[in-house]
């Protein structure tokens, strides 16, 4: 199971296409929690991925025009454990991106 | 004071618009009843799929953005296959529809549906509009993202109540965009990384795509290719991208690609990508897609690169600014020589490319009529295998001149495609070539070919079948042709004459001298060079195949040939 961090604008649709990406191939979303946070907001999504669905979901993701940031991490066996220790997904392709910063940090 | 639908048409000419196509209905008869002296001129097609066939025929023979309008429930989810036809082709369009007064939606109210919800997953942006006041930036916005970037569809719902009502209108507002992750450039030194790259190739191949046209950068597309003259093929919406007598250019690549292109790109050891998504129909089994290669892939959306292969080297960005860079390296650069690799990859095979030797009448056919044809002429195709075909004998280095429906494969296409294309180039020729099965998808569009007296030239590929599908009927289920018979077709040329077009039929017979006859020689002059639309039916082979294949599941080496 792995666990998403997304941040977004939170403009008409943008959350449900954050959703779409994961309905579309018909993965199960156990976890979901939107909530704002600063000047956007944040959606937290558990789903059983593997490697490639996990590459996929982020270009999906990086794709919508009001998501700002993709972060990932494992998710814990416990969802009340989830943590805020989460990794930067990678921007694809992965290789543009300069190592532990997100692409907004890199366009700052 | 204006109303809401003048608002839309004001804001539309803003855009540019002059040209708009669509089928009128309750909810968005309020801007029906504001279009004239808007400015914006209408095409009534005869169906809302054949106006956003004909908005992405405009706009993909343009550049410029395509707009379909169409009421709401059925006539907008008549607009979702064209919808998702411009996404995956890359194609820049604005939907607008008309919804359900505001009080009425989510009642299951006549005519509502949730086109906002039901298109999610098939624009790059869209928009339930809920006040007048959001008009103006909501169409600006809308033309930003069809427009920007890797362009698509966007979806303009609008509520006929605030198509009725007014404001004070201030004027067509700027749509200005904050900082998007997509909004990546290339990094510095990509070029010297190249260089180094191309360096130790030993059999360097480019594969040019859509995106190359997209951007504009044909001219110096053209430059660096001639600079670095390495075997290069193209997808199907790359053909017209790379001259057509370049030596090195070997035709089209993948399922249906030339034996040459297929043999190039699998034992190719660096592959420089072009604006194409490697799409599965040019790659074949991914795991067996160029082997031994490293990629270098030039692309403005991220998101296609490292999708099928991680690449080498990524270099995201607008190909109009990173193909001129990298010629301006290539240009001093010293690179090693490719004689032999280039003799190897582009030599006799390249024959296919010539049109002596051909074994089937429909391919002389479309070889005899492509040859007749201006360089600056459209071709537009539905889809099957005359489609195929059509991108195998495509022989103009046009860019725009070869438009099909390739990533959705949608049949139907073709017709109100070619309307728009017309509409939008109206001094050029317009051939539209078609399956028997295609062409009366939409075949009521001949009533709007015959209204604006549009030239057009169709062409039906008449062989009683579903062809494509039954060539996979008969290659891979033991040939059980389930559903794919059309042998009682109707009689096209009597259809065309009750939609008032000429109309005539040439039969495979026609075409077993080469060259042709004079007769026939003659028939296909006076075709193509009518002011009237037209329409001319090949009666051709009932079961000929495209060849090669690539067979689903197959790698590119893997081809099948005609002889097997």
């Amino acid at each position: 199971m792995h666990a998403f961090h997304i941040t977004y604008r939170n403009t008409q649709g943008t959350l449900m296409r954050i959703l779409n990406a994961a309905s579309r191939r018909a993965l199960d979303m156990p976890y979901v929690q939107a909530s704002p946070a600063e000047n956007a907001h944040t959606v937290i999504l558990l789903l059983e991925v593997n490697a490639k669905q996990i590459g996929q979901l982020c270009r999906d993701w990086h794709a919508i025009v009001d998501v700002e940031e993709v972060r990932a991490a494992v998710a814990p066996k416990n969802f009340s454990e989830l943590t805020t220790e989460w990794e930067f997904a990678p921007h694809p392709p992965a290789s543009v991106v300069s190592r532990g910063m997100s692409a907004t940090a890199a366009m700052a | 004071m204006l109303k809401g639908s003048e608002i839309v048409l004001c804001c539309l000419r803003a855009e540019g618009v002059d040209l708009v196509f669509g089928y009128p209905g309750g909810a968005i008869m309020p801007l029906y009843d504001a279009l004239e002296g808007s400015g914006v001129r209408h095409i009534l097609t005869r169906h809302e799929q054949g106006a956003v066939f004909a908005a992405e025929g405009y706009a993909r023979s343009t550049g410029k953005v395509g707009v379909a309008m169409a009421t709401s429930g059925p006539g907008a989810t008549n607009l979702v296959t064209g919808i998702a036809d411009a996404k995956m082709d890359s194609v820049p369009l604005v939907c607008i529809t008309g919804q359900v007064r505001s009080h009425l939606i989510g009642t299951d109210a006549f005519q509502e549906t949730d086109v906002f919800g039901m298109t999610l997953s098939l624009t790059k942006w869209s928009r339930l509009v809920r006040t007048i006041e959001e008009i103006p930036a909501a169409i600006a916005e809308g033309f930003h993202w069809a427009r920007c970037g890797r362009p698509g569809p966007v979806v303009i719902d609008i509520p006929s109540d605030i198509l009725k009502a007014k404001i004070e209108f201030t004027g067509p507002v700027k749509f200005k965009p904050t900082a998007r992750l997509s909004d990546i450039h290339a990094e510095s030194g990509f070029g010297e990384k190249l260089i180094a790259l191309l360096q130790t190739a030993k059999k360097p191949v480019a594969l040019v795509g859509a995106g190359a046209k997209l951007s504009g950068a044909i001219a110096d597309l053209r430059k660096l290719l001639d600079a670095l003259n390495i075997p290069t093929f193209a997808t199907v919406h790359g053909l017209g991208a790379v001259k057509l007598d370049a030596p090195y250019y070997l035709g089209m690549v993948g399922m249906h690609g030339t034996r040459a292109a297929n043999t190039a790109l699998h034992d190719t050891d660096l592959l420089l990508i072009f604006g194409a998504r490697l799409d599965d129909r040019v790659t074949g089994e991914p795991s067996g897609f160029a082997p031994n290669a490293r990629i270098v892939h030039f692309d403005i959306d991220p998101a296609q690169l490292d999708r099928v292969r991680a690449c080498e080297l990524p270099i995201v960005g607008d190909l109009a600014d990173t193909i001129p860079a990298f010629y301006r390296q290539v240009k001093t650069a010293s690179l090693p020589d490719w004689t032999a690799w280039r003799t190897e990859a582009c030599g006799p095979e390249r024959a296919e490319l010539d049109p002596r030797g051909l074994s089937q009448s429909t391919v002389r056919f479309l070889d005899e009529l492509f040859s007749r044809m201006p360089e600056n002429s459209f071709i537009v195709t539905d889809v099957g295998q005359h489609q195929m075909w059509a991108a195998q004998r495509y022989r103009s280095s046009f860019p725009r001149g070869f438009i099909t429906s390739g990533g959705l494969g949608s049949m139907g296409f073709a017709l109100p495609a070619a309307i728009g294309v017309q509409m939008a180039n109206p001094d050029a020729l317009v051939v539209c070539v078609s399956g028997d099965g295609g062409f009366q998808m939409n075949i009521q569009e001949l009533a709007t070919v015959h209204r604006l007296k549009l030239p057009i030239k169709n062409v039906i590929i008449d062989n009683k079948y579903l062809g494509m599908v039954r060539q996979w009927q008969q290659l891979f289920y033991a040939r059980n042709y389930a559903e794919t018979d059309l042998s009682d077709n109707p009689d096209f040329v009597a259809i065309a004459e009750a939609y008032k077009i000429h109309a005539s039929r040439l039969g495979e017979d026609e075409m077993r001298e080469f060259p042709v006859t004079q007769q026939t020689g003659d028939a296909l002059e006076r075709f193509l060079r009518s002011s009237e639309p037209e329409l001319l039916v090949f009666d051709c082979q009932p079961e000929a195949n495209v060849y090669p294949m690539v067979p689903a599941g197959a790698a590119l080496s893997e081809m099948l040939f005609e002889e097997e």
